[in-house]
Formats: structure tokens, sequence, C-alpha cells
């Protein structure tokens, strides 16, 4: 084994480092073979199958960005619709409110009507019944004052004097005006 | 506490000679970087049927994320397509090969067993054969592609020009000459030292703590896994730089730009 020391002491720079020019040239037309056989059979399909991957990485980008655009799209879409619905909700809602504010004012109308049909139907019976219970009244006033005068002349009249006298006497009376 | 001198601790700069097989000197650093070299192969082959196959587990994934990562970054840093594409196979041969044969430095037994005194195991970033060469491929693959892209003429313009008419410029060249050598060097340098001071790291810290060593040492086997992955990470980004760098050296002369400034 050769020693540090003996470098310094060796003529030859070459040597001492340890450089054969039979086997640097040997390495050189080696490496060259090498390279030249890797690249030939071995580095192509290494390369082919990195381009697959990156065409594969590129097409998986691609479709992505289109997905992306799609789904953009579709968003657009789906808030243009939303949009047309919310305007059409609200239309219907606008429309059904105005038709029940109608049907409330005609019910109101309806059932003012129908009241009011009660409330004079009502007020004609009271009014008859009124009539009635005068009539009832004078005809009773009628027959006591017949019975009283009868009583107090003590003779029977005759329906023509008896109508006469009671006649006379209510109207001076004022019971029936 | 045993006193580190006394282990009487040799360390050799190159790799050293194992046998010689017809004339040649197989060295420690040759014989670990063909093991390196094979893992590196049966990894990337490996991966490259599973795929092929459509069969995948998380070691493939793993691979296939690196080589993913390998590629941007090629692709980052060399905005010609064409030439990024030509420049993949080298760049990511280099990334693997030199971190497989990195990481073997790490390999227990890398001291302890010995052919005659001679340590078997030498991790090949550790010898400068194979950095240098690496280097010299790289500056040299370099120089084709700038030749190529700004022609024979545009390429020695970078470093030649005519004093009388643009000193700046002529000074600039003999810089760029200047750079693309230290370039090169500093390329096998790099690694060679970062690797061979890995290695002696470890043996240190084996000496030093003894009998608590298989508890120390793995901690920093990990910091050399770490280092190995940044080492042959910098190897490959730089070589790139470098060719980018020279494809792309479109930068007016000093006389262009008062032209320019005219």
């Amino acid at each position: 084994m050769q020693n540090v020391t003996q470098f310094a002491a060796d003529n030859n720079i070459f040597s001492s480092l340890g450089i054969d020019w039979k086997a640097l040239v040997l390495q050189i037309i080696a490496f060259l073979i090498l390279v030249f056989i890797l690249g030939k059979w071995v580095y192509p399909w290494l390369m082919k199958s990195v381009d697959e991957r990156q065409a594969g990485i590129e097409a998986a980008a691609k479709a992505t960005a289109e997905a992306e655009k799609a789904a953009e799209a579709n968003k657009e879409a789906v808030a243009a619709l939303l949009a047309e619905a919310r305007k059409e909700a609200n239309e219907i809602i606008g429309t059904a409110k105005l038709e029940s504010a109608n049907m409330i004012s005609s019910s109101e109308q309806k059932a003012q009507k129908a009241a009011e049909r009660i409330a004079k139907d009502a007020h004609e019976q009271l009014e008859k019944d009124v009539e009635n219970a005068r009539k009832m009244l004078y005809n009773d006033t009628l027959e006591l004052v017949g019975l009283a005068t009868e009583k107090i002349i003590e003779k029977k009249l005759d329906k023509k004097t008896d109508s006469e006298l009671i006649t006379a006497v209510v109207k001076t009376t004022g019971v029936v005006k | 506490m045993n006193n580190p001198a006394a282990f009487n601790l040799q360390v050799s700069i190159g790799a050293e000679t194992l046998f010689t097989l017809f004339g040649f000197n197989v060295t420690n650093g040759l014989l670990t970087g063909l093991v390196g070299t094979i893992i590196a192969i049966v990894i990337l082959v490996y991966t490259a049927v599973s795929v092929k196959r459509g069969t995948y587990n998380r070691f493939i994934g793993l691979v296939q994320w690196v080589f993913e990562g390998l590629l941007r970054q090629i692709n980052d840093i060399i905005p010609d397509k064409k030439l990024a594409k030509k420049m993949t196979p080298l760049a990511i041969t280099i990334f693997f090969v030199v971190m497989f044969n990195y990481w073997l430095s790490v390999l227990p037994g890398l001291d302890s067993i010995r052919v005659n005194g001679i340590p078997v195991l030498r991790s090949s970033a550790a010898d400068l054969n194979f950095t240098l060469a690496l280097a010299i491929i790289t500056v040299v693959t370099v120089q084709m592609y700038a030749v190529r892209y700004l022609g024979v003429f545009g390429n020695i313009k970078r470093y030649i020009r005519n004093p009388f008419k643009d000193p700046v410029g002529a000074f600039e060249g003999a810089l760029e000459i200047i750079g693309e050598f230290s370039r090169g060097v500093a390329l096998a340098l790099r690694l060679f030292g970062n690797s061979f001071a890995g290695e002696i790291l470890l043996i240190v810290i084996l000496l030093l703590t003894s009998y608590v060593a298989s508890i120390v040492l793995p901690f920093f086997m990990l910091f050399e896994l770490f280092i190995g992955f940044i080492q042959a990470y910098v190897f490959f980004v730089l070589t790139l730089i470098f060719t980018s760098l020279a494809v792309t050296h479109e930068a007016p002369t000093h006389d262009e730009k008062k032209k320019q400034t005219a």
C-alpha cells in the first residue's frame, strides 16, 4: 500500500494519483458503451412511461378544468333557475295574496249583506209583532171596555151600540191614537 | 481508549492493483466500479422492463420518481428540448452510476477485506481514473454540442479573439480556455475528493470509536449515503449547466458591445 508521504517524493504526479492511462481510456469507452446501451434500450421505456404519466396528468388536469367549467356553468344555470323560481314564487304569492284579499273583501261584503238582511228581517218581524200586539191589545181593550160598560150601565149592549160606545170612550181617553 | 497513532493508518490516493489480466492492471477501484455499474444497470433495466410490462411496486415507483425528477431538471436547465433529449442518456447515466458507486464506499468490509494486503473494495468514485473519465466525457460532449450549435468557428470564437481589435474579448477568451480546463479538473477532483475523504472518514471513525463503532458508524454511513446522492446530483447538474452555457454562448464581444452602445 502506498503511503501519503510517498506522493510528494514521486516524480510522476499522474501515477502518484493512481492515474493509469489504459484504465482511463477503458473506463471512458466502457462508460460511453453503457450510455449508448441505456440510451438505446432502457431510457426510452422510462421516458415513455414518464410521458404517458405526464399526458395522463395533463388529461386529468384538463378534465378537471372542464369539470370545473361545467360545474361553474351548472352553478350559473342553477342560479338562473333559482332566480326564475323565486320570481315565479313571488308572483304566485302576490297573486295568492291579491286573491285572498279579494276573497276576504267579498266575504266581508257578503257577510255584511247577510247581516243587514238578517237585521232587516228581524226589524220587520219586530214591527209585525208590535203591530199584532197593538191589535191584540186594542181588541182586548175593546172587550174590557165593553165588559166594564155593561157593568156600569147594567144592561146588555148590542153589538152596534157597544162598538160605538167603546170607540167614543177610547177616543175621549186617548188610549188609541 | 486506543491511541489512533498506534494503528499505523496508511492511505493510498490511487487505486491499488489486485491482479493483472492480459497485461492490464485490474485495480480494487475498477472491480468495485464494475460491481456498482452492474447494480445501476440491473436496477434501471429491472425498472424499464417492469414499466414495459406494467407491473409496479414501491421500488419501481421510487426509481421512476427519481428519473422523472432528473428529466424535469434536464428540461429546466437546457431550454432547447432537442438538445435536452440528446443529453438525457449521458446525464442520467452519470447520476445513477456515480450515486451507486459512491454508495459502495459505505459497504461493510471496505478496508478490512484484503487480498495480499490490498483492500478488495474501494469505491470507484474514490478512484481518479473513474472521475477523470467522467469529466473528460462531459467536457468533450459539451465541446461537441457547442461545435454543433455554434459551428466550428463560432466555438473557437468563444476562446480566441483578435487582441488588437478586441483586447478585453481576447482576455475573456483566455479566461474561457482556463475555465474549460478548470471545470473538467474540478468535476473530477470534487467527486474524487468527497468520496476519498468519505472513505477515510469512515476508517478514522472506526478506529477512533473502537468497540462503539457499530453504534456510531451507521450515522456516518447514512451521512455518506446522503453525500453520495448530493455529489451525483452535483455532477449531473454541472454537466447540464456546462452544456447549456456552451450552446447558448451568444454574449456579444467587447467590440460588438461598443457598436451596440454607439
